[in-house]
């Protein structure tokens, strides 16, 4: 086994992913022997145990798979309530949870989204550890 | 290798308690020795299930319950799966049990959920999701099993009556439970009228947030007998990890709880069809459908005919009844101690001690708790009463 070299600039960690989506890249990893998409990146592919494991920039745009509205929310994020949220299934074959910029009504399984980046408000600043406080968050926008 | 059998049980109540998690045990505990030596005299290791440190700001939890029962100087240790901890907790205790280190361990769980009113049990759910992504973006318990409602409506002929007509049946088994947090029948309108919590899923599709403790003893089979105790034999024990988020999963398929039940009935010798009776983790009600599934007692896309008599279902459903506690959807749900509690339910079903609520003729129990969203860690137990294949 390998990989004793991560560092925070490998988007297989954290750090490394947020950086890059922060510059606007969704990065995916992708198996290299079965093709499984892994969102975000990580050393080993859960689908066959591989570690054999490429970091491949991926499409942003999907479609609902499900969805939901929260309306009782963690006490974080009670000021943003209700919010819509859903799994997107995206075009190159990889399955993200985010909050959707539409309302739920609006929003049915098999709509087509986009994903857009935007920097941290003050008040998610607020409720983020202190090594997240500049990772960016993602939002589906309807398409 | 010794069979471990479980020789007793006790609970606390269950609900809203003006009593702090070590005290809620006590009281568990006291039911579990009515009629027995002292604790110090029997156990030689605790395992406790608990979810979080939150509620009561105290970890240590094994050591500060085997101090509560009397015991000192042995091994004790605090189990954390969410909402499997307590039957994480059961497992280790029939491992240790099976492998011949000891002949008696306490498995017991606790957690004190109303200490933060429901802000504060949402905050501490939340911690079981993917820190990255999902709790960034504001998920929640029930939100996440919306997720998994949704996509089941989606895919299967099930409705939204379907899964109030699981909410209702288990409020009507929990009407003859004495243990039960909400002891009341209510009807399918009362479901489809709750407030919504996150479509699909309403107040009245969601187990309540409440206090409990639970406590199994967990022995051999010779040392039940000289304690002079009913025995239900823990014929298969077996836990299955997947992926922490829901996006990354099959939202249909609870494969994870699908390897833990089959990993039990093979250990046990037996299959799904031989299970009389089941108590599967329906935090929500459309768990129920999933885990009935999953468990290999409804073929796939019926599962949420459990609420059915047997007679009623799709071709290939078994005659299994689900929940004859009123599950953690009325029977009650206070996270750590969930796993016990459905190994209490089964104890009494299989001994004759379930009073009104009695399955007739039941000799052998599946449990399925699931920690996380639904299946992020699965444990299933085969109990029964039926002799060794």
């Amino acid at each position: 086994m390998t990989d004793g070299d991560l560092d925070a600039t490998d988007p297989r960690t954290l750090p490394g992913f947020f950086d890059a989506l922060a510059e606007g890249e969704l990065l995916g990893g992708v198996c290299a022997d079965c093709g499984q998409v892994l969102l975000p990146p990580r050393p080993a592919c859960y689908a066959c145990g591989s570690r054999a494991v490429d970091v491949e920039p991926q499409s942003r745009e999907g479609r609902v798979f499900s969805y939901t509205e929260v309306r009782t929310p963690p006490p974080a994020f009670a000021a943003d309530a209700p919010y819509t949220v859903a799994v997107v299934e995206l075009a190159d074959g990889g399955r993200l949870l985010g909050r959707v910029a539409a309302d739920y009504a609006d929003v049915a399984i098999g709509d087509a989204v986009e994903l857009a980046v935007r920097e941290p408000t003050a008040a998610e600043r607020e409720v983020a550890l202190d090594y997240e406080a500049d990772w960016p968050l993602h939002v589906f926008e309807p398409r | 290798m010794p069979e471990p059998v479980i020789a007793s049980v006790g609970a606390s109540p269950l609900g809203r308690t003006d009593l702090p998690g070590r005290d809620l045990f006590s009281v568990a505990l006291a039911e579990a020795f009515d009629g027995l030596p002292d604790p110090a005299d029997v156990v030689e290791a605790v395992y406790v299930g608990n979810q979080s440190e939150s509620y009561e700001h105290q970890i240590m939890y094994g050591t500060l319950l085997a101090e509560w029962a009397g015991l000192r100087y042995v091994p004790a240790e605090r189990v954390e799966g969410c909402a499997a901890a307590g039957a994480l907790a059961l497992r280790h205790a029939v491992k240790d049990v099976r492998n011949g280190e000891h002949e008696a361990v306490l498995a017991c769980g606790v957690e004190k959920m109303t200490s933060a009113g429901t802000s504060g049990a949402t905050d501490a759910l939340s911690a079981a999701f993917d820190r990255a992504i999902e709790q960034r973006s504001g998920i929640t318990a029930p939100s996440q099993y919306a997720l998994l409602a949704q996509r089941y409506l989606h895919e299967t002929d099930a409705t939204e009556r379907d899964l109030a007509e699981i909410a209702v049946k288990n409020h009507a088994n929990a009407a003859r439970n004495p243990r039960a947090q909400f002891p009341k029948e209510i009807d399918a309108e009362t479901v489809l009228e709750s407030d919504p919590i996150a479509p699909p899923l309403k107040l009245y599709d969601c187990a309540p947030v409440g206090d409990g403790a639970a406590a199994v003893l967990v022995t051999t089979a010779e040392l039940a007998d000289d304690l002079d105790r009913p025995r239900v034999r823990v014929a298969g024990s077996g836990a299955s990890a997947n992926n922490i988020a829901v996006a990354e999963r099959d939202m249909t398929d609870i494969a994870g709880a699908r390897v833990a039940a089959e990993t039990a009935y093979e250990e046990a010798g037996i299959d799904a069809a031989d299970v009389d009776i089941a108590e599967v983790h329906d935090a929500f009600t459309v768990c129920e459908a999933l885990l009935a599934e999953a468990a290999g007692f409804a073929p796939a896309g019926t599962g949420y005919q459990s609420y059915r008599a047997p007679a009623e279902r799709a071709d290939g459903w078994t005659d299994v009844r689900l929940s004859p506690s009123g599950g953690l959807k009325a029977r009650g749900h206070p996270i750590g101690a969930t796993g016990l509690l459905q190994a209490l339910e089964a104890y009494e079903q299989l001994t004759g001690a379930a009073g009104d609520r009695a399955v007739e003729g039941a000799e052998t129990a599946l449990l399925l708790n699931e920690g996380g969203v639904a299946d992020a860690v699965t444990v299933g137990h085969v109990l029964t009463t039926a002799e060794a294949p």
